[in-house]
C-alpha cells in the first residue's frame, strides 16, 4: 500500500509540475503587460521598465521560469503579486477560507440533494416522481452557472427580496456579535452555495439512482426485506451502504467541477474566494499570482484524484496489487 | 527679471488668498454639480453612508499602489497633501488652497519653496505631522526601490529640507511652470508609522501598510475586508474641528455594473460614482434617487496610427474626420451627457481654445479628398481600392464599453457610405493597450484623460512615441516645439497661448478623430446632502457630506 501511495504521489508531484510549466508559458503568450493597468495613466517607458526590472520580467523566459521554479521548490516562496504588492501567498490565503466555505456548503447542498431524490427516484422507478427527478435534474445540470445565478438573484433578491444578492456579509456586519455575524454569513452563503451546490446536484443524482437501483436488486436485499425490516431500514442502511462506496470516490473526483464552477459563482455573487482572485488577476495580468491560483487549485484537483485512487485501493485489492 | 519673479511671488499669494476664500466658499463654477439640500438646512452629524464601486482600491500607500480612481478617492480621504486643488479650472489654473501648509513663499530666484505647515495637525495616533514627514515623503517617492509611477514630477527638485518642525524648504534646479504642482505632488506620509519598514521591502508591503495606517485626513480606515469592502470612519483628531459630518462611509466592493445599479435601485447602496448613460432614465424614475450629471476630464476618439499608411496622411485623417457624423454618435449614444470634442483640453477648461468649431460631418468632400488621393472604387465592389488594395482596416475598442462599442459598429455604417470598409473588433483592455503603445494597430476608439496640468507631452511629443503613451504615434516637429515651449514658461497662464495652438495644430492634423467629451452621472439617495462631486474626484467634498433626517 505503501509503495502504492509513493508512486500515485510522485506522479502528481509530476503532474502539478507540467500544469505549471504550461501555465508559465502560455500566459506569456496572452497579449498585455501587468503595467498597464488603468485607463489614463500615463507610465513612461521608463518607468515601466523599472517596475519589470525590479520583478524581474525583464529577463529572459526561461530564466524568469528557472528562478521562479526554483523560489518555488526551494523556498516555497511564490513571489510577489504585481497587482496587490503582497506576498502571492498571503493573497491566497486571505481568499481560501472564503472559497472553502461557499465549496464546503455546496457539497453538502448538492449530496443532499442528491441523495434525497436520487433514492427517490430509485424506489419510484419509471414513476411520475422519476421522470420529474430526472428531467428537473437535467435541466439544472444544463443551466449555465452564471445564467442560474443571475435568475436565483433575480427572484430571492429583487422580486421576493429574502436574501441578498452580493457579498459574504452586510454592510454593518462589523458592529454584530459572533452569533450574528454567523447567522449573516448563512443568510449570504445561501444564494450561492444554493446555485453551486445544484448545479452539480443533477449529474449526482442520477448517479445516487443508478447506483441505487443497481444495489437495491442484489439477493442480501431481498434476504433483509424477507427479514422484515423496515423500507426505510433497508433502503438507508443496506442499500445505501454499498450504493454509497462509488458516491465517496465521485465526491474526489468533483473537486474539479467545483472548483470552476467557483469561480463563475463567486464573480456573479462577488464572493471574495480565489475565483475571483484568479478573475481579477488574470484581466491584471499579474502572473505570479495567476500561477500561484493555478497551483492551488491544481493541488487541490490531484488531490482529489489521489484521494480517490486511495479510496478506490481501499475498496478494492485488486488495484492496489496491480 | 527681478520685477518678473516678484509679480509671480505676488500671484502666488493672490492664489493662495484666492485659495483661502475657496475653502470656505465655493465658486460657481462647477459644473452643474451639488444634490439637493445643498445649504438651505444646517448640516448633521452622525450616520452611515454607503458607496458602491466596482474595483477595489489597491492599498493606502499611492507610492507603490498603481493609480486608479477608487484607490485614489480612498487615499485622498486619509492622508492629506501639503495643498489641495480646488475644481476652479473653467477661468483660471487650478487654485491650491492650503492644507497641510498654512501658506508657502518663493525665494527671488523662483527655485526655492518653502512651506509654513500648521502647527494643529497630528496623525491618528496624536504624534504631530511636521517637515519631517515631508522630506522622509519626498526620499520614499524618489527611492529607486520604491519605483513611484509618478516620480518623474518629482525629477527637479534636488533636496527638502527641514527648516524647523513646522517649516520646509524644496529646492528645483529651475524654474518652470509646473513647479508648484510638482511639489503639491502626493500626499505626505507618516514617517513615524512607516519608516519600520525600508524601501526596498515596500514593493510587497500592501497588507503592512494598510496595518501600520495612521491618518491625518478627515478620515481613517475601520476594517479592510478583501474583495468586499472598506470601513472608513470620522478621525476625531481631524484638524477642521467639526468635520467630517459623517460617523462612517462604507465602500462596497461590487463585481459589476449591473449589480451595483440594482443595489441603488433596492437601496443597499447610497452613492454609485458612476452609472451607465442608458441606466439615467431608471435612476430619474426612481423618487429616492437623485442624478448628479457633471462634465468629466475623459475624451474619447478614434486614434488614428500615423505611422500606418494611408492614416499617415493629414489629409486623409481629415477626410475620415468629414465622413464620420459625430453629432449623431454623440446623440444616439450619450443622449443629452455628452457633446462633440474639438479638442484634448475640455470646454469647461481654463484653456480652451473656443475658436474650434468641430469639423463639418461632410461625406461628399470626404470622397472627393480621397479620390484625389487616389482612392477610387475601380472594381465596383463599393470599396475604396488604390493600387489594388482595398480601404479597409480593423477598428479595435476596449470590450465592456457599451458608448464605445455602439459607436464602433455606426462608423463602421458611415463609412461604408464613403466606400472605406471597417471592421469593428473589441478587445480586453489589457490587450488593446499593449497594441496601441506596440503600434499595432490602425484604429481604436479610446479614452484619454487630461489632467489639471494640461501637459500633453505624454500624448502628442514625437518623443513619446517610443518613451510615452503617444498611440497615434504622432509626429511634427512644430508641435514638439510648442509641446517643450509651453512646459518651459514661468507659470501656467504663460502657457495658453501656445497652448492654444497646439490645439490649432492638433485640429488641423487631427491624429485623433474627436468623438466626444462626456458627462459622468453620479447616483445618490436622496437622503444624502452637500454631495459635490468634481471633475478629478467623486468624494472630494465627503467630508461635508450628511444625511437629511427622515421625513416620515
Amino acid at each position: 500500500m505503501i509503495r502504492f501511495l509513493l508512486r500515485r504521489f510522485a506522479a502528481s508531484l509530476l503532474l502539478l509540475l507540467l500544469v505549471l510549466t504550461v501555465t508559465f508559458f502560455i500566459l506569456r503568450l496572452i497579449p498585455g503587460d501587468p503595467t498597464h493597468l488603468f485607463e489614463g495613466q500615463h507610465l513612461t517607458l521608463a518607468q515601466q521598465q523599472r517596475l519589470k526590472q525590479l520583478y524581474g520580467l525583464d529577463r529572459p523566459l526561461p530564466e524568469q521560469y528557472a528562478a521562479w521554479l526554483a523560489a518555488v521548490a526551494l523556498r516555497g516562496d511564490w513571489g510577489t503579486s504585481l497587482s496587490q504588492q503582497r506576498p502571492v501567498s498571503s493573497a491566497l490565503l486571505d481568499a481560501l477560507p472564503a472559497t472553502a466555505i461557499l465549496a464546503s456548503a455546496a457539497v453538502a447542498v448538492e449530496y443532499a440533494a442528491a441523495l434525497l431524490l436520487g433514492v427517490a427516484a430509485a424506489r419510484r422507478r419509471r414513476s411520475g416522481v422519476d421522470h420529474a427527478i430526472r428531467v428537473g435534474t437535467l435541466l439544472l445540470y444544463s443551466q449555465p452557472t452564471f445564467w442560474l445565478g443571475l435568475m436565483v438573484i433575480l427572484l430571492f433578491s429583487y422580486v421576493w427580496p429574502v436574501l441578498p444578492a452580493s457579498h459574504m456579509h452586510s454592510v454593518d456586519a462589523d458592529l454584530m456579535g459572533p452569533a450574528g455575524r454567523f447567522l449573516d454569513l448563512l443568510r449570504h452563503l445561501t444564494l450561492p452555495a444554493l446555485v453551486l451546490g445544484l448545479s452539480n446536484a443533477g449529474g449526482t443524482t442520477r448517479f445516487v439512482r443508478a447506483s441505487l437501483i443497481e444495489v437495491m436488486s442484489q439477493d442480501y436485499i431481498r434476504a433483509a426485506r424477507a427479514k422484515g425490516l423496515s423500507e426505510l431500514r433497508v433502503v438507508w442502511v443496506h442499500g445505501m451502504r454499498n450504493a454509497a462506496v462509488p458516491l465517496i470516490q465521485l465526491l474526489a473526483l468533483s473537486l474539479p467541477a467545483l472548483l470552476s464552477g467557483a469561480l463563475i459563482t463567486e464573480v456573479v455573487f462577488s464572493w471574495p474566494g480565489l475565483g475571483q482572485l484568479t478573475f481579477n488577476s488574470i484581466l491584471a495580468r499579474d502572473y505570479p499570482l495567476i500561477l500561484g491560483a493555478t497551483a492551488l487549485s491544481a493541488t487541490l484537483v490531484i488531490l482529489g484524484n489521489l484521494l480517490a485512487d486511495v479510496l478506490h485501493a481501499v475498496v478494492d485489492p485488486r488495484v492496489r496489487d496491480a | 527679471m527681478l520685477e518678473k519673479v516678484k509679480a509671480l511671488r505676488a500671484s502666488s499669494f493672490a492664489l493662495l488668498a484666492a485659495g483661502l476664500l475657496l475653502a470656505g466658499c465655493r465658486d460657481g463654477t462647477e459644473p452643474s454639480g451639488g444634490s439637493s439640500g445643498a445649504g438651505t438646512a444646517s448640516p448633521r452629524r452622525g450616520g452611515t453612508v454607503v458607496t458602491g464601486w466596482i474595483g477595489e482600491p489597491g492599498g493606502v500607500n499611492e507610492l507603490i499602489v498603481p493609480s486608479s480612481q477608487v484607490t485614489d478617492e480612498l487615499m485622498h480621504r486619509v492622508l492629506l497633501h501639503l495643498l489641495e486643488e480646488q475644481p476652479d479650472f473653467a477661468k483660471h489654473p487650478p487654485t491650491l488652497a492650503p492644507q497641510l501648509a498654512k501658506s508657502f513663499e518663493w525665494s527671488a530666484d523662483h527655485k526655492t519653496l518653502t512651506f509654513h505647515l500648521r502647527d494643529d495637525v497630528v496623525w491618528s495616533d496624536g504624534v504631530p505631522v511636521t517637515a519631517e514627514d515631508v522630506r522622509w515623503t519626498w526620499q520614499a517617492q524618489v527611492d529607486p526601490a520604491v519605483a513611484w509611477d509618478s516620480v518623474d514630477h518629482k525629477r527637479r527638485i534636488t533636496d527638502v529640507e527641514v527648516v524647523d518642525p513646522h517649516t520646509v524648504r524644496m529646492h528645483f534646479t529651475q524654474m518652470y511652470a509646473k513647479q508648484l504642482l510638482d511639489a503639491n505632488e502626493g500626499v505626505i506620509l507618516p514617517k513615524h508609522a512607516w519608516e519600520k519598514l525600508p524601501f526596498a521591502k515596500w514593493r510587497q508591503g500592501a497588507e503592512w501598510f494598510k496595518a501600520h495606517l495612521v491618518a491625518d485626513g478627515p478620515f481613517t480606515i475601520a476594517s479592510w475586508q478583501p474583495g468586499q469592502q472598506i470601513v472608513m470612519q470620522r478621525n476625531d483628531r481631524y484638524y477642521q474641528k467639526g468635520l467630517p459630518y459623517l460617523d462612517r462611509v462604507v465602500m462596497r466592493v461590487v463585481a459589476d455594473q449591473a449589480s451595483l445599479l440594482a443595489q441603488l435601485l433596492n437601496g443597499e447602496v447610497d452613492f454609485v460614482p458612476q452609472i451607465a448613460p442608458g441606466d439615467a432614465r431608471q435612476v430619474q424614475a426612481n423618487p429616492r434617487l437623485e442624478l448628479i450629471p457633471y462634465w468629466f476630464n475623459l475624451y474619447v476618439g478614434v486614434a488614428w496610427n500615423c505611422d500606418h499608411p494611408p492614416f499617415s496622411d493629414p489629409e486623409v485623417r481629415q477626410a475620415l474626420t468629414m465622413a464620420i457624423d459625430r453629432q449623431t454618435i454623440v446623440d444616439t449614444v450619450l443622449g443629452p451627457y455628452g457633446r462633440t470634442a474639438t479638442s484634448p483640453i475640455l470646454t469647461s477648461v481654463w484653456a480652451h481654445d473656443p475658436s474650434l468649431k468641430p469639423w463639418p460631418y461632410d461625406p461628399a468632400k470626404a470622397r472627393a479628398i480621397l479620390a484625389a488621393k487616389g482612392w477610387r472604387d475601380t472594381d465596383g465592389d463599393g470599396v475604396l481600392d488604390r493600387g489594388g488594395k482595398p480601404f479597409a482596416f480593423e477598428l479595435l475598442t476596449n470590450a465592456g464599453n457599451k458608448p464605445r462599442a455602439d459607436a464602433t459598429v455606426m462608423i463602421q455604417d458611415q463609412l461604408k457610405k464613403v466606400g472605406i470598409r471597417v471592421e469593428p473588433r473589441q478587445v480586453e483592455f489589457n490587450t488593446l493597450v499593449s497594441q496601441t503603445l506596440a503600434g499595432t494597430y490602425d484604429a481604436a476608439i479610446s479614452g484619454q484623460s487630461l489632467d489639471t496640468s494640461l501637459d500633453m507631452t505624454e500624448n502628442y511629443h514625437s518623443r513619446s512615441i517610443a518613451e510615452g503613451s503617444n498611440w497615434t504615434r504622432y509626429h511634427n516637429p512644430e508641435m514638439d516645439r510648442l509641446l517643450e515651449t509651453a512646459a518651459g514658461q514661468p507659470d501656467m497662464p504663460s502657457e495658453k497661448p501656445y497652448l492654444e495652438k497646439i490645439q490649432q495644430l492638433l485640429y488641423r492634423d487631427q491624429p485623433m478623430t474627436l468623438l466626444w467629451e462626456s458627462k459622468r452621472l453620479t447616483a445618490i439617495n436622496k437622503r444624502l446632502r452637500n454631495v459635490k462631486p468634481t471633475m478629478q474626484s467623486s468624494l472630494f467634498n465627503l467630508k461635508e457630506w450628511w444625511i437629511a433626517p427622515e421625513t416620515h
